[in-house]
């Protein structure tokens, strides 16, 4: 059971680095960005070919991956700003186009990470100390520096100006900023944390497939929700730590959809199903429903 | 005194029929939803049945379903160990590849099933020699590439289109193995790529005045979108051959391989033999033969196509007048 839970918060943090990812877009920047299905497997593909066809250091394959995501972002960005798309648009274009990029990257369907290195294999085979929780303590020091190092940003003259730019681009023209800068900036700095994201899940994994990313804006929208349902603070510290929080959550409530579902006579297809039911039960824990009548601004 | 023997005897012999007779815990997991894996599912539990290993009695089954979702792929692995399953049967190259990781090294045996090329996806290190797979082993469903086109060839094709998804890892390896081996059959291939069932009825007509035969593989989605390619096959006259034979009656001209459900009783015989003591390591892949050909009439006569004699006698059933016949050996 203990095993159980450090693999759920495992993936809650793995996850949890692209959900802080789609806060940035979709929260601060108020961008619904669909790309995110889409870099978050370039990430992955970009991760897993290059560690096995290319030989490369599965550490250095990361930073790859997360400028690769940030090259997507920045494609979507422009999309935007320049040629004037409608962002839900723009998003969805870079999600259909990164599909046959993807599928160039990895060259087939699937990559098998079974024989080569992996970051994530050297952590929690590395550390004999720390035993099954060797990996669970490196990801939580990683993610948090992450998120410090956001929280940092986002306190800075131009992470002031990218929230601002979310907030209310004309007045940030008057102000002299450029919001078509900051929307580019932003998108290119939430795909490169999903794609850095899908690239350590691959590595976690084992393989990384062409349709691991379907579904990525779904739960990350999921964790920054109930992130912000639980933790109703406007100052980012809190608003990101809030994100991390929901995708923990998010992945307890699959665990438990699959562990226990079964107990209350539900089969292996429901498990979506029980997923929503359990989120939802957890949203509608006493107090937290008043809060969320009083209405928060959401974007 | 010798009464008193007997009967500490047959009670010893009880109890350690009692200890070894814990029933085996199995899990047996699939990627997504498909009536294919559904199948392979069946028949694993219904062969082991058949093999003296019933649910509740000698065995459990815990039956996981990752819904198409990776995550999921990689938590019910991680359950299946928490729960301390004894034998895990994966369906699927996702599913197989998820469960292969957590499972690295471990002495559980894993048995895959429905993998097409278990080797290129390092499932395993070879398919011949087992001594390096460690705790894996399982069941391929390869079909003969060449065989099939062989036939197509038989009654008259020269280009064959290709309706498949590259999204699906046995697809890709089926159709580069189509486009490797049909220039020595005299044959060319046209590829028509579908990435979802909603864009299969596109890809058939886009291959409508370009080829004069048209082949599926076991590709889920396709298959599943079957009636699209059947309608344009028809329409522009060709032959269409699919190498799932439980499509016969959906009107393909023509159904080669074996079923999926039979894949799952062959799985079924492998699991079987690690429940009876041998390693995986001791048992090379599975690759399934005894493909069987199968013959639709009633398309056939809607196409204006006559099947060659050596064709309808190798064929194991025919599908005429409505209804599936099959051969009396």
């Amino acid at each position: 059971m203990v095993l159980l839970l450090i693999h759920v918060a495992e993936q809650g943090l793995l996850y949890g680095m692209a959900a802080l990812g789609i806060f940035i877009s979709y929260r601060i920047l108020c961008f619904p960005d669909l790309t995110v299905d889409g870099s978050f497997v370039t990430g992955a593909a970009i991760a897993s070919s290059l560690v096995v066809s290319g030989g490369v250091n599965p550490a250095v394959t990361l930073v790859l991956a997360f400028l690769a995501g940030a090259l997507a972002g920045t494609v979507t960005g422009l999309l935007h700003t320049r040629l004037g798309i409608a962002d839900l648009l723009a998003g969805v274009l870079s999600m259909i186009m990164l599909y046959s990029i993807n599928l160039r990257i990895m060259g087939r369907p699937s990559i098998s990470l079974l024989r080569v290195e992996t970051v994530t294999r050297g952590i929690s085979e590395g550390i004999p100390l720390l035993g099954s929780a060797a990996l669970l303590v490196v990801l939580t020091g990683a993610v948090l520096v992450t998120k410090l190092l956001l929280d940092f940003f986002l306190r800075t003259e131009v992470g002031l100006a990218l929230r601002a730019t979310g907030d209310n681009p004309r007045m940030v023209t008057a102000q002299g900023i450029d919001p078509r800068r900051m929307k580019v900036l932003g998108l290119a700095l939430s795909n490169g944390l999903v794609a850095l994201s899908g690239a350590l899940v691959a590595q976690y994994s084992g393989f990384a497939d062409i349709g691991m990313g379907v579904g990525t804006i779904v739960t990350g929208l999921a964790a920054v929700i109930i992130g912000g349902a639980l933790i109703r603070s406007r100052r980012v510290g809190w608003m990101t730590a809030g994100v991390l929080l929901g995708s923990l959550l998010y992945r307890l409530a699959v665990m438990i959809a699959l562990r226990f579902g079964y107990a209350i006579g539900f089969q292996a297809s429901d498990v979506k199903l029980v997923t929503s039911l359990v989120v939802i039960i957890a949203l509608v824990v006493p107090g937290i429903r008043e809060r969320l009548s009083k209405g928060a601004k959401t974007c | 005194m010798k009464r008193i023997g007997l009967v500490v005897a047959l009670v010893g012999l009880m109890l350690a029929v009692a200890a070894g007779a814990a029933p085996v815990k199995i899990g047996i997991c699939q990627i997504v939803e498909h009536p294919a894996l559904d199948a392979v599912r069946q028949g694993v539990i219904d062969a082991l049945k058949d093999a003296g290993y019933s649910e509740g009695v000698n065995v459990e089954y815990v039956i996981a379903n990752a819904q198409g979702d990776m995550s999921n792929a990689a938590i019910i692995a991680q359950n299946f160990r928490a729960q301390g399953v004894n034998l895990v049967v994966a369906i699927g190259t996702g599913m197989a590849l998820a469960v292969a990781e957590v499972y690295r090294g471990a002495e559980t045996p894993v048995v895959f099933s429905a993998i097409t090329d278990p080797v290129s996806y390092a499932l395993v290190k070879s398919a011949t020699d087992p001594s390096e797979n460690g705790n894996i082993t399982g069941v391929s469903d390869l079909i003969d590439v060449a065989a099939d086109l062989a036939i197509l060839k038989e009654i008259g094709a020269k280009r064959v289109g290709i309706v498949y998804n590259p999204g699906e890892p046995n697809s890709d390896v089926l159709t580069k193995t189509a486009k490797q081996v049909a220039p020595g059959l005299g044959l060319s291939i046209v590829e028509a790529v579908a990435d979802s069932t909603a864009n299969v009825p596109l890809a058939a007509q886009s291959l409508l005045g370009r080829v004069d035969a048209i082949f599926v593989t076991t590709d889920n989605t396709v298959v599943s979108a079957i009636d699209a390619v059947v309608a344009v096959a028809i329409d522009a006259k060709v032959p269409f051959l699919v190498a799932d034979p439980t499509s016969l009656k959906f009107g393909p001209a023509i159904a080669a391989g074996f079923d999926y459900y039979e894949h799952g009783k062959i799985t079924a015989g492998v699991v079987a033999r690690i429940l009876r003591g041998e390693r995986p390591n001791q048992i090379p892949v599975t690759y399934v033969t005894g493909s069987q050909v199968h013959l639709n009439l009633d398309t056939a006569a809607k196409i204006g196509l006559t099947f060659p004699q050596s064709l309808v006698d190798k064929a194991a059933s025919i599908y005429y007048g409505g209804h599936e016949w099959e051969k009396v050996q």
